[in-house]
């Protein structure tokens, strides 16, 4: 018997049936179902005990504290801190995802390395630390028996001040080379700004909790601007109940980003004319009369005309304003209506506390010296300045310096070279560091000027500007250390690596923070133990130091980078007064107000480093406001206007160079006669428009993008829109009617040209973006790190051609100017 | 004519045959082979014999007035209330603490001492009871609150002297002991089977229908 078609047709039919009856259809498609929750790459925290660790962040200046939940050992998740007075609760998307960056490793070194493939692939060996300390050491040590010390350069992201900072000078002095060259940020223009009008160095702090009126010249309230924690945090107060109404926030910007946008009045000025658009305001507070009489009178100095000692006659501040920012001149130069300015300068003045506010986008880069003159001058014009809810005025934080050392003679030698970047010099002497004129000289130098180059908490190579200039130079440069703990593009630039932890494994100290009101010192703790074999970069130079034998070993006598953080640290005990918790006292920003000075919780300096090692935080709500006959140290005792530390930085110059009528060119002024010394608007370096560049391409910051040294963590990429990054392609805002003008429709592909290069991005239309300009977000375009953000977009940086700003030569980096042509 | 019908009549009784063929057949392959591939079968690193150690006879200190108490001597809480599980090796050398001195004479614990107490390596236990990530399971809120014995779930496991193999399903990777032993997944007892649908049952039968809203687990 045979088995026919229809047999096997009974038999399946039969088999399919019973199938139905059996689990198997049932608990297949239930497994299957389920097998969803267990794929591999979705990401599953570890099972065990569950507790918390607190610390500080400490991926950009902002200081905000962290509560880092654990698994046992494991860290997995990053909240905020309710315990903390900088940011109650709230971090920034960045913080959040700072767990990647500690346990993804495609983002971080693991261990010492030494290149074995060629610069810029890499590909790297493992080595040990006593190896890698020794290559170090011992290229340094040939150095300084060649008797060329300055041949050792070191470029330095840490903050201004601090003890990294510090120790790695001192290292730098300690070996022989002036060439200790700091990157610049905001807190460098906060710096001059105080020091030029207020003859102080402490920080600017902003009371922005206290103020009823915040008029925001470009800073990214919402785009992670300051402390972002605390800005969002003081965002969200301003808009309590209590306070609706009350509280009116002015964004000038040229783009509608999400400050503009939520903020209650958005004036569209022209980028780069931000201090003419003050200076107008100023016009027309002076015109009405609408100005503090008691401050402008008795504590400010150069507002009228005056006659100097030699019977010179000089412009005051008021006839400068009156002369030259009418409100109908400055229409025209900012694009904003004559009668927009008058209301706004009204509105502006009779605020009970207005704060004008600067520092643009993130606050994270350095500003353009007399725009900030120019802003802070409405500050003083309404005599909002160390009031409540205006511009506090502070001594630097007590921290003590480390004791001073003997550099031997090579040292002494090699010190008295000329400076490599020629920051702190007479020409630039408000400035700690021009990378820029490094990697010019660099790449002009015949030979090669510098030798070794050790890189500390930075990431040039992606985050300066004009067309990649600095990787250039680093080609030149046969040895580069990175001390970086991630695989950044300078990094991938370097010989050799020492890694330094991430944040959540290092102690780190947090100096005060920028922008906030009071004086705050920090220090983060480690969460969690090295996932890695890095070391603390602190301790790393110890290490380095003894490696280097005496002399320099003897400048280094702590045994590890707490010790040295403590030799400091001991200036805040012996200042008195400062807390070490925050849990049952009122916010620091409403303790000031009353005045009343709160008893520290500690009674010897051990138990105060104890308490600050534990909680994070040592900080001083007490302030004596207004005081304003005592705060300004300038050579007048009073506010400038007029600023003669100016006259006498120039006139120090002039002393020495062979040209002393071109004084104010070397500086990079390109005003003239008194209005060098007043607040001004500069004309325009760059040609502004024109037929070959008939657009201006300015950059924006994004919250939940980080544009600093510090990747982004992977998670974040989620979080990007499909107009800002679709698959490889970033995107340029720009406005309909200028797309129109070139037949782009919008998602279309372009290519971007300035004079330092091009690139290729698609645009995004946007009523929000001024017409004329295209608006480019930094943070996209590495070509370092992992598959995440690695040949993701276009880094603007690149693009940017700078302009020396005046005084510190520092870049100019909003506007550049650009062409853009559609591509098929 | 005849010969027509004797051929349909042996046509139908082939067919049927055919059909209970593949009818039998699938239910061989869905109830006996099925299973037996779906799951992989894995000893335990060690077996501990449960036995030994929930009788106070034998070992000094699993004491308590109830059963709940004796396993709770190993299978604690947290200080903030979670529960520890399978223990640690921390748990086992607070008496078994001396590598070379063996509390009692099993060749088992002479490995454990050797491979697991000597170089302090924690014992890679496999978990026949760990509820998938997306569920939260608080054993505070059953055993504290709710009363239950551990045995309401857990069954005869904490008599067991030896470890049952540890079955893992294929397709999903989670314990058998979640779907339950028998793969028509017919339930007889209250621990025969961790599937939602039981949580919500035995929270329905004791009042807390409000506990099967989908947020009280699924968090």
């Amino acid at each position: 018997m045979g088995i026919t078609r229809r047999d096997f047709v009974k038999l399946v039919v039969g088999g399919v049936a019973g199938l139905h009856v059996t689990p198997l259809p049932w608990k297949l498609t239930d497994d299957i179902a389920i097998w969803t929750q267990t794929w591999p790459w979705v990401p599953v925290p570890p099972i065990g005990a569950f507790n918390h660790e607190k610390s500080v962040c400490t991926l950009c200046p902002g200081g905000c504290g962290i509560k880092v939940r654990k698994v046992d050992e494991r860290a997995v998740k990053i909240e905020g801190r309710t315990d903390f007075p900088i940011n109650p609760g709230g971090i920034c998307p960045v913080g959040m995802g700072g767990l990647q960056l500690v346990y993804d490793k495609d983002l971080r070194f693991t261990s010492p390395m030494k290149r074995v493939g060629p610069r810029g692939s890499g590909d790297f060996l493992p080595i040990s630390w006593d190896e890698a300390i020794g290559i170090l050491a011992s290229r340094i040590k040939g150095l300084r028996l060649d008797g060329s010390p300055e041949r050792l350069v070191a470029i330095d992201g840490n903050r201004r001040g601090s003890t990294l900072s510090q120790l790695i000078s001192r290292l730098m002095r300690a070996i022989g080379s002036p060439n200790y060259i700091r990157c610049a940020s905001v807190e460098d223009t906060y710096w001059m700004l105080n020091v030029l009008m207020q003859g102080r160095e402490g920080p600017i702090g902003f009371d922005l909790e206290n103020s009823d009126f915040i008029l925001s010249f470009g800073c990214g309230l919402l785009e992670g601007w300051g402390s972002p924690g605390r800005t969002l945090n003081t965002w969200g107060m301003w808009h309590e109940q209590d306070r609706k109404g009350k509280v009116k926030i002015v964004q000038i910007d040229s783009r509608a980003s999400n400050t503009a946008s939520k903020a209650h009045q958005w004036v569209a000025v022209r980028p780069g004319t931000e201090a003419a658009f003050a200076l107008g305001l100023a016009h027309v507070i002076i015109k009405e009369g609408l100005y503090s009489n008691e401050f402008v009178e008795n504590y400010a100095f150069g507002f009228d005309d005056w006659t100097s000692s030699d019977g010179q006659k000089h412009l005051g501040f008021k006839s400068l304003v009156q002369k030259k920012y009418s409100p109908s001149q400055v229409a025209d130069l900012t694009g904003v209506d004559a009668r927009t300015i008058e209301t706004l300068a009204r509105n502006f003045a009779k605020a009970r506390a207005p704060l004008a506010i600067f520092g643009k986008g993130k606050a994270l880069l350095n500003g353009s010296i007399y725009e900030f003159m120019a802003i802070h001058s409405l500050n003083a014009l309404v005599g909002n300045i160390n009031m409540p809810g205006g511009v506090l005025v502070h001594d630097p934080l007590p921290l003590k310096d480390l004791p001073e050392f003997e550099p031997d003679p090579i040292a002494e030698t090699g010190l008295k070279k000329p400076r490599i970047d020629e920051a702190d010099t007479k020409k630039y002497p408000f400035t700690e560091g021009l990378i820029y004129n490094f990697a010019k000289a660099v790449l002009g130098s015949s030979g090669s000027a510098v030798d070794t180059l050790l890189v500390f908490g930075a990431n040039p190579s992606f985050t300066e500007p004009d067309g990649g200039l600095f990787s250039r130079a680093l080609k030149k440069i046969p040895f580069i250390v990175s001390f970086s703990p991630f695989r950044d593009e300078t990094a991938l630039m370097a010989d050799l690596i020492l890694p330094d932890h991430t944040h959540l494994e290092k102690m780190e100290e947090i100096l005060w923070p920028p922008t906030l009101q009071y004086p705050f010192y920090g220090v983060s703790r480690p969460v969690v133990g090295p996932v890695f074999k890095t070391k603390n970069v602190g301790d790393t130079i110890l290490e380095l130091a003894k490696a280097l034998e005496e002399p320099v070993a003897s400048a280094f006598p702590w045994n590890n980078y707490e010790e040295a953080l403590k030799v400091r640290a001991k200036g805040l005990f012996e200042s008195g007064r400062g807390l070490v918790s925050y849990e049952d006292q009122a916010p620091p920003w409403e303790q000031m107000k009353k005045g009343r000075s709160p008893k520290p919780e500690y009674t010897n300096f051990d138990e105060m480093w104890d308490a600050i090692k534990s909680s994070g935080m040592w900080y001083r709500p007490i302030h004596s406001f207004k005081n304003w006959g005592k705060i300004f140290k300038t050579p007048n005792y009073k506010f400038e206007f007029y600023s003669t530390q100016i006259q006498l930085a120039i006139d120090e110059l002039s002393q020495t160079t062979d040209k002393p009528g071109q004084t104010v060119d070397i500086m990079a002024i390109r005003a003239s006669r008194d209005e060098v010394f007043l607040p001004h608007q500069e004309p325009p370096v760059l040609p502004g428009k024109n037929s070959t560049y008939p657009l201006v391409m300015v950059l924006y910051e994004m919250i939940n993008l980080s544009d600093s040294w510090i990747p982004s963590p992977p998670f974040l990429t989620k979080t990007w829109f499909d107009n800002e990054l679709r698959k490889k392609d970033s995107f340029a805002e720009i406005n309909p009617r200028t797309a129109k003008q070139y037949g782009l429709e919008d998602g279309e592909k372009i290519v971007i040209e300035t004079p330092s290069g091009k690139a290729a991005l698609r645009v995004t239309l946007f009523e929000g973006a001024m017409p004329g300009y295209v608006f480019v977000p930094r943070g996209f375009g590495h070509i370092a790190y992992d598959e995440f953000l690695k040949h993701k977009g276009v880094n603007p940086n690149h693009l940017v051609t700078t302009a020396k700003d005046a005084l510190s030569g520092l870049p100019l980096w909003w506007t550049t100017p650009a062409r853009i042509k559609k591509t098929v | 004519m005849e010969k027509k019908t004797n051929s349909k009549n042996t046509s139908v009784v082939g067919g049927i045959l055919f059909f209970l063929a593949g009818f039998i057949g699938s239910l061989i392959v869905g109830w006996v082979i099925f299973p037996m591939v779906l799951y992989s079968k894995q000893p335990q690193p060690l077996n501990f014999s449960h036995a030994i150690h929930m009788d106070p006879e034998r070992v000094d200190g699993i004491e308590g007035d109830t059963e709940t108490e004796k396993c709770l001597f190993c299978h604690e809480f947290r200080e903030d209330g979670t529960f520890a599980g399978i223990p640690r090796l921390s748990k086992c050398t607070e008496c078994h603490d001396d590598p070379d001195s063996p509390l009692g004479e099993t060749e088992e614990e002479k490995t454990f001492l050797k491979t697991y107490v000597a170089s302090e390596k924690e014992i890679p236990w496999l978990s026949y009871y760990q509820q998938p990530d997306c569920v939260y399971f608080p054993h505070i809120a059953h055993v504290k609150m709710g009363e239950l014995e551990c045995k309401t779930c857990h069954g005869d496991h904490g008599h067991l002297a030896q470890l049952p193999p540890y079955e893992s399903n294929r397709i999903t990777g989670y314990s058998r002991n979640i779907w339950g032993k028998r793969i028509s997944g017919y339930k007889k007892h209250t621990w025969d089977r961790m599937k939602m649908d039981d949580c919500a049952e035995c929270h329905s039968k004791m009042g807390h229908e409000e506990n099967n809203a989908c947020f009280v687990c699924h968090k």
